[in-house]
């Protein structure tokens, strides 16, 4: 056994700053992360090689309105790619996290509610971007130009990052069962992700309309007005976004919980 | 000064009562054990101190904050430590990186490579939680409990599942940070370790303290009779003994005694008059153990202490 020092009495430190613990918790969330190979493979290879196959097959064909394969595939895979980072591996990961008590370990240290969320929604975003620029690289590789317009295509990807991630943490904290949450999570997504156009497009005036009401078709609209179409962005679907996100955000705050056994 | 105040603390789960009218007082510096049988209500005190848990009733002081109110958690959590029952670690990162991510969350937290080492953990810096025993774990958590250089520390069960040699480690540890000024309440369903290290203990039972004192008078220990034991010598008989006995197990015979001089300078004479001998004779007072059997009636399905080594 080792002799320690700083006796318990003195404690004179200062608070770190909001930056600076964000960078840190940013920081951590990263590294767990990139240690594990399965998470992120599943995040990173997934989408890259679903749009080089996609890519592949339809490059050249005309989707619909003068609107080839490429220019379609690269707005709806990068979309997939951000859901994928911020609401299908974050509400996983969350309640794997829960049930096996690392969320409550994490609870029992001063840091804060919003430090730990902060952490968790810019380490997606982060993860978001990455992905998004892996398949715009992939999308000049099959010919297919830069898009111009960044700030509204930065714009659109915050606020649906953002708004993805309550989303996430929502459904984290409606499930009970983590070893149920890859099912539960792909059960909601997977048929939104159909009717969305996300895979092919969707002519039916129905099926488009009921789409609208959720969250991943405004997300690809907006994708395929900036990236595609080279416009500004989006209102109408940032809004309903959004609204999802604060709903998302407002279940997560009423639910959530940090501990594995509920009282 | 009192760090930790109980009143009448109650919670129940559903019908269930899991602690029933708990008081007690933790002073600066003391090292308090609670001490009961498995679900006699410890995790949930416990828990309920350190905010996990809300109480039904009862009045809780933990450092001059009250657990259940989340507005001074933050402040709170930056001068308790803590380490719950269940082991629960990031996987993916090293024991280093998962010490250091705990300690930016502290304003004043001890130095990192020096609390690895107070763990015995050095030399281990680099390997990766996932790949650690589960008693290491165990030690890289209470890393976690200490690395805020907290005032007040709450450990929960901290050597269930350690090897001897481990457990003599942890009771050190806890020696040496309560010489540094930490207090600590800690949780046991082993005796020895109650006896080893508390300055205070409480016995805890159904949710009920059944007994308290420093493991000296625990259940009157201090001023119990002793006890006067040996095997009747081969040819005698109980009758031809100078004092009155009563049979106690195969062969045993027991005397009590507030005071066991003359009781045993009775029978030594008696002994060496008669060329004989008092086999395997001892004078002892009822240990800690004896009196927790009594106290929390439990018997054969009490954990023992000691486990094989690995
Ligand atoms: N989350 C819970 N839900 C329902 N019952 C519980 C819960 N936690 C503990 N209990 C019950 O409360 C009693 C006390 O449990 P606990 O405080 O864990 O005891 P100990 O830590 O002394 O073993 C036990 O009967 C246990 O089954
Ligand atoms: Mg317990």
């Amino acid at each position: 056994m080792t002799t320690a020092s700083a006796p318990a009495a003195q404690q004179t430190g200062r608070r770190k700053s909001t930056g600076a613990l964000l960078v840190h918790q940013v920081r951590y969330e990263q590294l767990s992360f990139w240690r594990n190979p399965q998470s992120a493979f599943f995040t990173f290879a997934f989408p890259v090689i679903f749009f080089v196959i996609l890519g592949a097959v339809f490059r050249t064909g005309n989707v619909y309105d003068h609107i080839s394969g490429i220019e379609y595939y690269t707005p709806t895979i990068t979309a997939l790619s951000v859901i994928g980072c911020c609401y299908s591996q974050l509400a996983i990961s969350l309640s794997l996290r829960r049930q096996t008590g690392i969320l409550k370990r994490l609870r029992a240290t001063p840091a804060p509610a919003w430090l730990i969320f902060g952490g968790i929604v810019i380490h997606c975003i982060i993860l978001s971007l990455i992905d998004t620029v892996l398949i715009v690289i992939m999308s000049r590789v099959y010919g297919h130009a830069f898009p111009s317009n960044w700030g509204a295509i930065l714009i659109t990807l915050l606020i649906a990052a953002a708004a993805f991630c309550a989303i996430g943490v929502a459904v984290a904290s409606l499930i009970k069962n983590a070893d149920a949450a890859p099912a539960v999570v792909q059960f909601i997504f997977f048929p939104l992700l159909f009717i969305s156009g996300s895979y092919f497009h969707i002519a039916s005036k129905v099926i488009n309309n009921i789409a609208g009401v959720f969250p991943i078709k405004p997300f690809n609209d907006a994708l395929i007005q900036t990236f595609t179409l080279g416009k500004g962005i989006d209102g109408h679907a940032i809004l309903v976004m959004a609204a999802w996100g604060v709903g998302g955000a407002l279940v997560a705050i009423r639910r959530f919980r940090w501990d594995p056994r509920p009282e | 000064m009192s760090v930790v105040e109980i009143d009448d603390l109650q919670k129940s789960y559903g019908s269930k009562k899991a602690v029933r009218g708990v008081s007690l007082t933790v002073e600066e510096g003391q090292i308090f054990a609670l001490l009961g049988p498995n679900g006699a209500g410890k995790t949930t005190t416990l828990e309920i101190l350190e905010g996990f848990r809300q109480r039904d009733a009862g009045r809780v002081s933990v450092l001059g904050f009250d657990p259940a109110d989340r507005r001074g958690g933050r402040e709170m959590r930056e001068q308790i430590g803590l380490v719950l029952q269940d082991i629960a670690v990031e996987p993916y990162l090293t024991v280093r990186e998962t010490v250091a991510r705990n300690a930016g969350y502290y304003p004043a937290a001890r130095d990192i490579d020096e609390v690895i080492a107070l763990v015995g953990m050095s030399g281990k810096e680099k390997e990766k939680v996932k790949d650690l025993s589960g008693g290491q774990k165990r030690r890289l958590d209470l890393a976690l409990g200490i690395i805020g250089n907290p005032r007040l520390l709450f450990l929960d069960e901290p050597t269930t599942g350690f090897d001897p040699s481990a457990r003599r480690s942890a009771w050190e540890l806890v020696r040496e940070l309560t010489r540094l000024g930490t207090t600590i309440l800690l949780t046991t369903h082993y005796m020895d370790e109650a006896q080893a290290l508390a300055d205070e203990v409480a016995v805890i039972a159904a949710g009920e303290i059944v007994a308290r004192g420093t493991p000296e008078t625990l259940g009157g220990r201090d001023t119990a009779k002793a006890r006067v034991r040996f095997a009747l010598p081969e040819g005698h008989s109980a009758d031809e003994l100078p004092v009155a006995v009563s049979p106690d197990g195969e062969e045993m015979v027991t005397v009590e005694a507030d005071d066991p001089t003359e009781v045993l300078h009775q029978l030594t004479g008696w002994a060496l008059g008669n060329n004989t001998t008092l086999p395997r004779l001892i004078v002892d007072r009822p240990s800690l153990e004896d009196v927790y059997i009594r106290l929390t009636g439990e018997g054969a399905d009490a954990p023992q202490a000691e486990r094989s080594m690995t």
